[in-house]
């Protein structure tokens, strides 16, 4: 099924897409259009291919795409590397973020925004000047300067694991960002606080996908689409009052809508 | 294998001193080392004979320094290159050894070798001319950092002997250099000893060129109370073992191993160790780790020796090894022999690859393969480098590294 978003000038694209990681099929046909300064929702039950999906978008290697495309401002980005897409402004916020021992968080945030500043033709920034913006972007987030001196998310607890992807979001300035359930074991307050961080970082030519399980990010970030995810394919497409309905009445209710089409 | 021949016949050495003639007698009646045995047996035959193919009449060697010079105070020495060397200052004195106390030291020693055991010394003193023997009585503390460097030059065979003996409450921060010119091999050969309440800080760094082969021995010696560290890097070796032996004659002392090996191409680096304690309340806490590329393949096994007087003896050795290709190849393996029963003794050996997650996770922020790769490579490398005693803005061993990886 075709969602109803597509536009001309999408920043994301994803046509019939279809997947499967060592033959086995994840995606089977998934349709969806973003358009600069939309906010989609997508989503579903666990295990039906939503984290896959932002996988794939982002380059992941152990996903094979067997069919269909996705395109990135218009230009498809199948043969891309993932750090090739990166510094052309997908993010990908990661359900669970990797800790690497032993590489310090501050060299990497450091070389991951010169990397799209370069893509940018932005000047590159030096130690100083880049704990200048670093700090800058912290403030959005309300973390710790603390956090900066220890290797990437090891010993993060779960919510700090989420706030450091938000600050990568915002040192990056993507086009699109696919955050994946970044909701997820946040307080009520660290909720509000990433919340808000998403939308001052997000503008009228960013995309956002927000992967989740939970209304309470809906309620801060008002969607202009919320899209049903079922078995590696999108069900059904609607406005923002889908998901209330969604957590009225359950994804039986969805699966009922399937069966009658 | 000219120089096994040589021995064989008589012709190594025309006017052998008192020390080559007993070990060239020693090794007259069975050259080789026992290929069977485990210390033997995983070292390729073909390497292991190339690296005895080279001629040690051909050439002296030359080092070149390889850092830029710095405002540091820094005693250097090389061995083969070095006048007398006499240093007495307020806080401590460096002195040359007598001749007659070398010679009764390394025939000491000799007396108590097992021909297999330490085959790599007894062809070292056959082949190591007094020139080539630097024996140094160090006291002291607040002594500037001492570099010792020896070297093979190209199309020939260099060996090299290095005696250390650090007095009671010595306190130094040693790094010894081993550079191997293209198409060469060196033996080099080491003795410290270490007097009660010493720390000794050692770093052993040693790198080839094209077809470079070492074969590295170090032989310690540690009293009680004394504290002895050792940071090592091997790389760029067509073939290279480096072999340890460290012994706690009373227990009671501290030692600390931390050693790299990185192989390409086709080379084999091979690193053994035994650690033998011989009293109580000894520690040792050593990591290894083996970075294996290409074609190539390392060499890691770990001997420890806890007899019954050795009680509460606590060791703890890990291997910690990364595969970079499908063709490369990495043997690791534990030995520990304990009779004591009160000990702690703990031992673990991991094999992985770069970590694919990890990669992913950085790609996807924009920092390209290479990138990731080097970020993840130099956290593995620091581990060992931090442990080596030269200052970063001198030598940076890191980038030296990651250049060569
Ligand atoms: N690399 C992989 N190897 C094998 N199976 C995989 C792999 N990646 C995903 N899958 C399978 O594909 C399906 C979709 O997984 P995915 O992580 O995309 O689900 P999700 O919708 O994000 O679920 P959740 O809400 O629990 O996060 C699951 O059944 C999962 O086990
Ligand atoms: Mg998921």
């Amino acid at each position: 099924m075709q969602s109803k978003t597509k536009e001309l000038n999408p920043v994301l694209e994803v046509n019939n897409l279809f997947a499967s990681t060592e033959d086995l099929p994840i995606l089977k046909g998934v349709n969806i259009a973003v358009n600069p300064g939309e906010i989609h929702a997508i989503m579903g039950r666990n295990g039906c291919g939503k984290s896959t999906l932002s996988k794939i978008i982002a380059g992941h290697p152990s996903y094979k795409i067997t069919k269909g495309e996705i395109k990135f401002t218009g230009q498809d980005i199948q043969s891309l590397e993932p750090e090739q897409r990166a510094q052309s402004g997908i993010f990908l916020g990661f359900q669970y973020p990797i800790e690497i021992p032993g590489v310090s968080n501050l060299e990497f945030l450091r070389v991951a925004t010169n990397a799209r500043r370069k893509f940018l033709k932005k000047e590159e920034l030096d130690t100083f000047d880049f704990e200048d913006l670093v700090r800058e972007k912290l403030e959005l987030v309300k973390m710790d300067s603390a956090f900066l001196s220890r290797s990437i998310n090891q010993g993060f607890s779960g919510g700090e694991k989420k706030r450091n992807e938000i600050l990568q979001m915002a040192l990056l300035e993507p086009k699109i960002a696919i955050l994946d359930e970044t909701d997820s074991g946040l307080d009520i307050d660290a909720l509000r606080i990433v919340a808000s961080g998403i939308k001052k970082i997000s503008n009228k030519k960013t995309g956002i996908i927000l992967i989740t399980h939970y209304q309470r990010l809906l309620d801060e970030i008002k969607p202009n689409y919320v899209h049903v995810m079922s078995d590696g394919q999108i069900i059904k497409t609607g406005d923002s009052d889908l998901a209330l309905e969604l957590e009225k009445y359950g994804y039986e209710w969805t699966d009922n809508f399937l069966k009658k089409q | 294998m000219q120089i096994i021949e040589e021995i064989k016949n008589n012709e190594l050495v025309s006017n052998p001193s008192e020390i080559q003639k007993i070990c060239l007698d020693k090794l007259k009646l069975n050259p080789l080392p026992n290929v069977k045995s485990e210390l033997w047996r995983l070292s390729n035959k073909s390497k292991f004979s190339s690296f005895l193919d080279y001629s040690h009449k051909n050439k002296e060697s030359k080092v070149c320094i390889p850092y830029k010079n710095s405002s540091q105070n820094i005693i250097r020495l090389i061995i083969g290159e070095n006048s007398k060397i006499n240093l007495e200052e307020e806080n401590y004195s460096i002195k040359e050894l007598k001749d007659s106390e070398i010679v009764d030291y390394i025939k000491k020693n000799i007396s108590t070798f097992d021909q297999n055991d330490h085959w790599s010394d007894l062809l070292n003193h056959c082949l190591s001319s007094k020139k080539n023997i630097l024996g140094l009585n160090i006291s002291g503390n607040k002594i500037p950092s001492i570099e010792i460097l020896s070297a093979s030059s190209s199309d020939s065979f260099n060996a090299k002997t290095l005696i250390l003996f650090f007095k009671q409450d010595c306190k130094v921060d040693l790094l010894q250099i081993n550079l191997g010119d293209e198409n060469s091999s060196l033996s080099q050969s080491t003795y410290l000893c270490l007097e009660e309440n010493t720390s000794v800080n050692h770093g052993v760094v040693s790198y080839g060129e094209n077809k470079s082969n070492l074969l590295n021995s170090l032989n310690v010696i540690q009293k009680a109370k004394s504290s002895y560290s050792l940071g090592s890097l091997h790389f760029k070796f067509n073939y290279a073992r480096f072999e340890i032996r460290i012994n706690q004659l009373e227990g009671d002392a501290k030692t600390i191993i931390k050693g790299i090996q990185i192989t390409k191409n086709k080379d084999q680096i091979a690193t053994y160790t035994k650690m033998e304690f011989n009293g109580p309340n000894g520690i040792l806490d050593q990591v290894n780790k083996s970075l294996a590329d290409d074609k190539s393949h390392a060499v890691f096994e770990g001997t420890i020796i806890v007899p019954k007087t050795a009680q509460k003896t606590d060791a703890s050795q890990l291997s910690r090894n990364l595969l970079l290709s499908k063709n490369a190849k990495i043997d690791t393996k534990p030995q520990l022999e304990i009779i004591a029963d009160d000990v702690k003794c703990k031992h673990g050996a991991t094999i992985s690859q770069l970590n694919e997650e990890e990669l992913f996770y950085m790609r996807s922020r924009g920092l390209t393969l290479e990138e990731a790769s080097k970020l993840q490579l130099s956290s593995y490398f620091q581990e060992i480098i931090s442990c080596i005693p030269v200052s970063k803005d001198r030598w940076n061993l890191l980038d030296k590294l990651l250049e060569e990886t």
